[in-house]
């Protein structure tokens, strides 16, 4: 992986200067069955491509944000903070 | 025999380099400066230069260009350089690779002349059953087939490589015409390039060509031949302060986003444009015929480089094949060097009248139409070649010679272009293979999309580097009937064994024939089976030749049988320049106390970026200081995160599956981190220092992990917060042991008393006008307190204390010594007694789970695990006197099969036999059980349960 990533701060960035944490999911609700959270711990869709994900610029501005990221090109990726993901909602 | 000139019929020929020496396999070689050590070895007279991977054959120097596998030596204690790129070093000591005993008389070229062909798979067909001859066999093919060897003990070795970084508006690779234009161009515009070439001098073929400029965009350039119009070129850009160029570098990848990487000297160059241009050029194609690999059979643009650029001519007598007005300019410039032309073998059946056919006629040297090679003779050294139709079938004629030139036509250099993204497709019009779609931002121009001229080549170079530098799409461009040269057939079929496709893996045709009847009858396939173009060179000297030839006799179109996706690095690049330091990435992290430490005599431990004092002298010693007068440990390490605001409560509540509702300023209480999965990973503490500002301890790895943990969840919460990370701005130490209280309330002005600063409170003082947060704490089992301040008086406090407590005897401990004492108290170490699949129940940390919350971090797996039955826990043991004290990580056994493991395990010095925790099934968990460990010797030993701790189990020591 080389490409560059856009910090919505810091602009673009090699990728080298990020942490990625995982794909974006909901957490289900405390008193949610022991399957769904499971589920949520253990399982991943690792889509063939669009998917928004957890970026953080740990080299940079210490941001968390969210990236829209084709994982079959690394090319068309969209960044975002969190509060706008709960806008377009 | 020297093989210099000292003048040349067409150029100046350059006589200044310094005259020096260098070694090869312990002869002394002359060179000059400048030369690589082909050039030098060539102008030595010397033939064989290397030895074939599987037959053993003896090869010689071919490209001058290090695309083939010829070249590859050991220098000085470094395996695997290529002799065509190494610039000769006065007293070097240069070593051929892999025969015995020696390059000019190998034992193992037995598999060349008694062996007809050893086919594919030949040796695991032959030694795979039985099974147990296999390893044997493996071992003796190993020795005979392969490259130089690694001199673990060797002085390269211990080379420092570094990584370092650009930013150019644009990176050119290739200094050749079209990359010199490109270049000019660009700069033109205003734009930031960076150029870089493999060579030590720019200008690519250019540097050995005599055709004329004529109408190049260039006015200066008009009329000069080529060679003196690139230099020309070259001087003119040298100086221009928006271009940076870098001669001599390897480019071995191209990634995504327009990442560049080069080998530089010793640096890993990562260099991101905006645009790329690769103007990577073209090698001869390399012609297939019987003993196509004999020393003394050379591409035409090695030879000319040889003549041209280092002042050589490379043989006596010479023939040269071609398919181009190309071969007549190189048999110009042997002629011109001296060398004797028997012959001008031209597959074509009139030339169309190229310029130098032309000159070469009227030297009346002897032109052959419609042939080609057939066969070369003589084993050490070419002796003669026979000479036929291009159809293959019976040769006509035969001529003496020890030079034979191949100039049958350009392949592309595609490798940067492919780079893993596409595979080349067949140009059935320019006759050659290109990469057609290129990704955006990236631009190819030059001999790398076919065959072109001068004007050509400078033309489209410029027009390249005006699109790259104003955004614009690559532009394309057609080529002039007149610059297409056609490819020869992939094989010339004359009959005989060795017509070497790939010489790397040495692999003939015939072997590659056998392969497809065999059913591997597709390019990818093919590959795989014969290891075809996967050897040093990767397909850069033969994938052309693989495809054509797979396209012959598989029925495959040429445009369906094309050459495999290129990937990177397309050169051999060290392991060590890829890793460069070891803290490349992060600085090596040091403590304010950190040169305190080594004026005490300290030994490091790397923990993490960070150097921690691991002991001072003996770590056994150090901890019975603790227990029985006053020592310090240095904890700046330690993580600090401080958390504030309206919500905090709330957030730690969530965060952590402790309560801290009740936790009062000045007080300090133990908490344990755990995931979703609800497995432990961390502890440390949490101390409510001034009203509403809670601190928090963690470990030295788990900082940055638990203040960006804190942050992701405060950014997606809505919870009002602030989070510090303090880590590097405070520092501390850890002072404890029986005589600690006396020593501090001397020098700080506190009540240190029990009832005044009781266990597990915090305190704040200021010493000298530092400002102090003292945390009485207790991880080593003695009376203790933590105290931190702002890491600039680390190394004055340290020292103060260090001063003020040498009447009380203080003395420093490290971390190893501070595992012994945990352990003699039973206290664990998240990550080091525990792993990813350690239940804190099981753990034994259940006391600082508080679940009856609405919700925090861990939840519902912690009531799941609650469910469950407890299986295994982790215990505190002691082993009895005189026992021996296993490693970490052996294993309990029970009944002879292994039931858990021992996690930690010392000798305590304070008890006098070996203590440690163990995890073991729960039910022989209970204080008072025995279980037994296993030592890797397969001795053991009879452990025991401990309650809590083997050292002052009830914590009177400590809350006194
Ligand atoms: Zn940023």
């Amino acid at each position: 992986m080389s490409f560059q990533l856009n910090c919505p701060n810091c602009g673009k960035r090699a990728v080298s200067e990020f942490s990625f944490k995982c794909e974006y999911m909901e957490r289900p609700e405390a008193d949610a069955d022991f399957k769904e959270w499971g589920d949520y711990i253990f399982l991943r869709e690792n889509k063939k491509g669009t998917q928004t994900e957890w970026w953080f610029h740990r080299s940079g501005c210490q941001s968390w944000f969210l990236v829209e990221r084709d994982t079959t090109n690394n090319t068309d990726h969209k960044s975002f903070w969190y509060k706008d993901l709960k806008q377009k909602k | 025999m020297s093989r210099r000139i000292d003048s040349h019929e067409f150029y100046e020929v350059d006589k200044s380099g310094k005259e020096i020496s260098f070694l090869f396999d312990g002869s002394v070689v002359w060179a000059r400066e400048g030369d690589t050590i082909s050039s030098a070895l060539v102008a030595s007279g010397r033939k064989i230069v290397s030895r074939s991977f599987k037959y053993h054959r003896p090869r010689g120097i071919y490209d001058a260009d290090g695309y083939g596998p010829e070249s590859l030596v050991t220098v000085d204690d470094e395996p695997n350089l290529l002799a065509d790129r190494v610039l000769a070093r006065n007293g070097m000591d240069v070593r051929s690779q892999n025969n015995w005993p020696s390059l000019d008389f190998d034992l193992a070229e037995i598999n060349d002349v008694f062996v007809p062909f050893l086919p594919n798979g030949f040796y695991y067909k032959m030694f795979h059953k039985p099974k147990w001859l296999w390893p044997i066999a493996e071992k003796q093919i190993r020795k005979v087939a392969g490259l130089g060897s690694i001199d673990t003990a060797g002085r390269h070795n211990s080379r420092r490589y570094e990584k370092r970084y650009r930013f150019p508006d644009i990176c050119i690779v290739g200094g050749g015409p079209s990359g010199l234009a490109a270049a000019k161009a660009a700069l033109g515009e205003g734009k930031q390039v960076l150029l870089l070439d493999d060579h030590p001098e720019l200008g690519g073929h250019s540097l050995h060509s005599l055709a004329r400029i004529q109408e190049s965009p260039f006015s200066e350039l008009e009329g000069l031949s080529e060679h003196e119009g690139i230099r020309k070129l070259a001087a003119e850009l040298q100086d221009n302060p928006n271009l940076e160029i870098m001669s001599g570098a390897m480019v071995f990848g191209v990634y995504e986003d327009n990442l560049v990487a080069a080998q530089w000297g010793n640096d890993l160059m990562k260099i991101r444009a905006d645009k790329v241009i690769l103007a990577t050029g073209a090698s001869d194609r390399h012609l297939v015929f019987d003993n196509n690999d004999r020393p003394g059979i050379m591409t035409a643009r090695g030879v000319e480089r040889l003549i041209m650029v280092h002042g050589i001519a490379p043989a006596e007598e010479a023939v040269v094949v071609t398919t181009h007005d190309g071969g007549y300019h190189t048999a110009l410039l042997l002629h011109g060097a001296g060398v004797k032309l028997k012959a001008v073998v031209d597959s074509r059946a009139s030339g169309t009248e190229g310029v130098f056919e032309k000159q070469l006629e009227d030297l009346n040297i002897p032109i052959y139409r419609e042939m080609t090679a057939h066969r070369a003779h003589g084993r050490k050294k070419l002796q003669r070649v026979d000479v036929g139709p291009v159809k293959g079938g019976e040769s006509f004629q035969s001529f003496d010679c020890d030079l034979l030139v191949t100039a049958v036509g350009l392949m592309p250099r595609l490798n940067l272009l492919s780079m893993g993204r596409g595979r080349p497709e067949w140009d059935a019009e320019r006759q050659v293979l290109r990469i057609m779609n290129l990704p955006e931002d990236m631009y190819s121009v030059g001999e790398v999309e076919g065959p072109a001229d001068i004007s050509s080549l400078l033309q489209q170079g410029m027009e390249t580097g005006l699109a790259a530098a104003k955004g614009n799409e690559q532009p394309k461009f057609n080529r002039k009937p007149e610059e297409n040269i056609e490819a020869l057939p992939a094989d010339i079929e004359s009959g005989g064994d060795h017509h070497f496709i790939c010489k790397c893996m040495d692999v003939t045709r015939k072997e590659a024939c056998m392969s497809i009847d065999e059913g591997f009858d597709q390019v990818e396939s093919l590959k795989r089976y014969t290891s075809l173009g996967m050897g040093p060179c990767q397909g850069k000297s033969c994938h052309e030749a693989v495809a054509r030839l797979a396209a012959l006799d598989t029925g495959l179109t040429e445009s369906d049988a094309v050459p495999t996706t290129m990937r990177p690095p397309a050169f051999p690049v060290s392991f060590g320049l890829l890793s460069g330091r070891a803290h490349h990435l992060g600085p090596i992290r040091r403590t304010p106390m950190h040169h305190c430490h080594i004026d005490l005599g300290v030994k490091f431990l790397d923990a993490g970026a960070w150097k921690r004092p691991d002991s001072y002298m003996d770590p056994q010693q150090e901890a019975l200081y603790v227990r029985k007068g006053v020592a310090m440990i240095d904890v700046s390490t330690l993580g600090k995160i401080e958390l504030s605001g309206p919500d905090v409560i709330e957030f730690m509540h969530f965060m952590l599956p402790g309560k801290f509702a009740k936790l009062d300023v000045g007080r300090t209480r133990y908490a344990i981190m755990i995931g979703e999965d609800g497995i432990l990973f961390e502890d440390g503490t949490i101390s409510q220092i001034e009203k509403g500002k809670y601190y928090i301890s963690t470990t030295t790895g788990n900082q940055d992990a638990i203040y960006t943990l804190f942050q992701w969840w405060l950014t997606t919460g809505d919870y009002d917060v602030q989070v510090k990370n303090l880590s590097a701005g405070i520092s501390g130490v850890n002072i404890t042991g029986p005589k600690v209280r006396e020593f501090l309330s001397s020098i700080i002005d506190l009540d240190f008393s029990n009832e005044a600063f009781p266990y597990m409170h915090n305190r704040q003082a200021t010493l000298e006008g530092v400002p102090l947060n003292l945390f009485r704490i207790g991880f080593t089992g003695e009376l203790g307190y933590e105290i931190h301040f702002p890491s600039e008086f680390g190394e004055s406090l340290w020292n103060y204390f260090m001063e003020k407590g040498e009447p009380f005897g203080l003395k420093p401990f490290g971390v190893e010594t501070q595992r012994i004492l945990r352990l003699e108290k039973g206290h664990l170490i998240p990550g080091a007694d525990t792993d990813a699949l350690s239940n804190p129940y099981e753990a034994g940390v259940g006391f600082a789970i508080k679940d009856d919350k609405e919700d925090f971090i861990g939840k519902a797996f912690l009531a799941e695990f609650k469910q469950r039955e407890i299986e295994n826990r982790l215990v505190p043991y002691k082993l009895q006197e005189g026992d021996a004290i296993p490693i970490d990580g052996v294993a309990v056994i029970a009944d002879g099969k292994p039931v858990g493991r021992v996690t930690s395990s010392r000798m305590s010095p304070t008890l006098g036999y070996g203590i440690g925790m163990a995890w073991v099934p729960a039910g022989s968990s209970e204080a008072g059980n025995h279980f037994n460990i296993r030592s890797l010797d397969g001795t053991n030993v009879i452990a025991t349960v401990l309650d809590h701790a083997a050292y002052d189990p009830e914590g009177q020591i400590l809350k006194s």
